[in-house]
């Protein structure tokens, strides 16, 4: 049994990613490396990452593990600017393929774009997205896009512009359809611009609804890579064993009906619609420190209660 | 500014039309909750009558205030003819039951407010995403306001909520002829999910009138900050001047906060266009991550009977 893939503008991507933040707390070096090994041989090609992650140890972990194996994957990393210059940028890219030991990336994306002044920062004269497009132009990039946790708004401000990226990403999981849903306000307008959607925090982020028996890992991984349009379902895997169970639901993946989808989203929504699921949408408490400071904003440890 | 007169007699408070209708009220407004704080009825009664004293006309309240004791005390400082003098709100806490509820709720409003009518009966709260569906619904408060409103117990109908601009913008878009809606208008918002950006030009262009509240945040919490650059003054004073903004509705729970805001008032005059971009820039390094509008994103703000009716758990229960 093979992880299913689907079509990228004539690539082929798996619908189950690898995250590179937890692949930066998983335990060991030697660890990590064992996943992305065994998730390459199973057919998992996709593989996120971002500049800041664990300053720097996600991106030098995966660079490691890729040796011999990076022609096999779909790589993506984010660039970190959180409103600064198109220099800054671009000198983040050159640490991140360094990083990755790569000469270029498959995907590069804006990473965290979850303030309400962070499109306009990044579509100003000398912002990031210049940084895009020069580093397309320059054959470092293949393709490139965005992320965010936070507010639907500000996703659908960043496709305002309509600029061509490539992939927008954001939660995707049954919580999100009964508060500020991403997939109700953002998706739609993604696939009109054909900006393909890639999903992430498929079980809220931390698995707490898992812990809370709202449901089990099998149904929010494949409500996730169900959702119609994705191009795949970054999760987050921190260890061994999580990488078998979620490999297991890959490989087992046959997308949910449209009536079982309703169904999960029917049952979750008691505990789902006022947000306590999904705090990475209100709170402060899952936004980087790195993105903080650039707006002026001080570390979360220094917030009113 | 258009549609504005200063009041009548000795009462000097800015007075502004209430949205497309000829009614006008005072540029500030009582807010009910912390009424209900106020320490005697006594206390409360003199609030009250010194409030329509000094010029202010709006009245803000909700059925749930302080398990019905606003309304109460209310209801006290406006018997003996102060009824008259004022334009009068409750808000309907249905938050999304039946109308025979909401019917129901108006009928205890009216008595603890010592009145025949409302000027103004506006839905309390909308705060989850499936709250417009649920008012929208058949047999839901929007029937309730046509029954009110055929009966002569409510003249005008709006609609209340801190938590997402969006609901405020669907309430709005799904048809129902509002009167009035309410909304945080501060410096704050103004960078941060913002009401005054999404909501406000949408209520204007449709001839609503427009009730800002949390001028200071809802608790003032700014203000006991030393690196926070705005005073209290300022901040009232920028939200009175929010173009668009009919009346602004601010607690006072003892005679000197009342007295404050309504020498406040009675010199008022709004800001400019500079001194309002110098407000929003002075509070930008605290209000873009939204750490003082915290009501637009956690449950610790929806109040209990809201949370009751989805089903969602109650204090001590939520992270």
């Amino acid at each position: 049994m093979a992880v299913p893939h689907r079509e990228f503008k004539g690539n082929s991507v798996s619908i189950l990613g690898v995250g590179g933040s937890t692949l930066g707390d998983v335990g060991s070096n030697s660890e990590a490396q064992r996943i992305v090994h065994e998730a390459v041989d199973a057919g998992i090609n996709f593989f996120d990452n971002a500049w800041e992650y664990h300053n720097g140890r996600s991106e030098e972990r995966l660079g490691r593990a890729l040796r011999g194996y990076r022609e096999k994957v779909f790589l993506m990393s984010k660039v970190c600017t959180h409103g600064r210059s198109k220099s800054v940028g671009l000198s983040q890219l050159e640490d991140s393929l360094r990083r990755l030991q790569t000469d270029h990336l498959d995907l590069w994306q804006v990473h965290e774009v979850i303030y309400d002044n962070d499109p306009d920062l990044i579509f100003a004269p000398d912002g990031v997205i210049e940084a895009l497009v020069q580093a397309k132009q320059q054959g470092k990039v293949r393709y490139v896009g965005f992320t965010g946790h936070k507010d639907p708004d500000i996703h659908l401000k960043m496709l305002s512009h309509n600029f061509p990226f490539d992939t927008v990403q954001m939660p995707l999981n049954p919580f999100d359809k009964s508060y500020r849903s991403f997939q109700d306000l953002v998706v739609p307008e993604a696939l009109r611009q054909g900006i393909r959607p890639i999903g992430m925090k498929s079980m809220g982020g931390g698995g707490e609804p898992v812990q809370r028996g709202a449901a089990t890992p099998a149904e929010l991984l494949t409500y996730a890579m169900s959702v119609p349009g994705v191009l795949t379902t970054v999760s987050g895997i921190d260890s061994y064993d999580v990488f078998k169970q979620n490999l297991a639901i890959a490989e087992k993946f046959t997308p949910m009906s449209a009536a079982q989808m309703h169904e999960l989203e029917r049952r979750v929504a008691a505990i789902a619609g006022d947000g306590r699921l999904e705090l990475f949408k209100s709170t402060k408490y899952y936004d980087a420190a790195v993105g903080r400071q650039q707006h002026g904003f001080p570390p979360p440890s220094e917030l009113p209660a | 500014m258009q549609g504005e007169s200063s009041g009548e007699g000795t009462a000097p408070i800015l007075k502004r039309k209430f949205g497309r209708h000829a009614d006008t009220i005072s540029a500030l407004g009582l807010g009910g909750h912390h009424l209900g704080d106020a320490a005697t009825v006594d206390e409360a009664v003199r609030i009250v009558h010194e409030a329509v004293d000094g010029g202010i006309t709006f009245f803000d309240n909700a059925w749930e205030y302080n398990d019905h004791r606003s309304e109460e005390f209310l209801g006290a400082g406006l018997r003996g003819g102060w009824r008259d003098r004022v334009f009068l709100m409750t808000k309907v806490c249905t938050h999304g039951r039946d109308a025979s509820v909401g019917m129901a709720q108006l009928e205890e409003s009216l008595r603890r407010l010592q009145t025949d009518h409302l000027d103004l009966w506006q839905i309390h709260a909308i705060t989850y995403d499936n709250d417009p569906e649920l008012a929208y619904r058949k047999n839901g408060i929007l029937e309730a306001f046509d029954k009110a409103k055929q009966q002569g117990k409510v003249r005008y109908v709006g609609f209340t909520g801190h938590k997402d601009p969006r609901l405020h913008a669907r309430m709005i878009e799904l048809g129902y002829p509002f009167d009035s809606i309410q909304f945080p208008i501060n410096a704050f918002d103004a960078q941060f999910r913002s009401f005054q950006s999404r909501v406000l030009p949408m209520a204007v262009q449709r001839g609503i009138a427009v009730l800002g509240m949390k001028p200071m945040q809802g608790d003032g919490a700014p203000f006991h900050k030393a690196d926070v650059k705005l005073s209290p003054e300022q901040a009232l004073r920028f939200a009175m001047s929010v173009p668009g903004v009919t009346t602004t509705i601010t607690g006072m729970e003892s005679l000197d906060v009342l007295r404050q805001n309504l020498a406040f008032a009675q010199k008022f005059t709004p800001m400019t266009p500079d001194e309002m971009n110098a407000t929003i820039a002075a509070v930008a390094p605290y209000a873009g991550d939204g750490r003082y509008e915290t009501y637009k994103t956690s449950v610790a703000y929806d109040n209990v009977v809201t949370r009751q009716v989805h089903g969602f758990p109650i204090a001590g229960a939520h992270p």
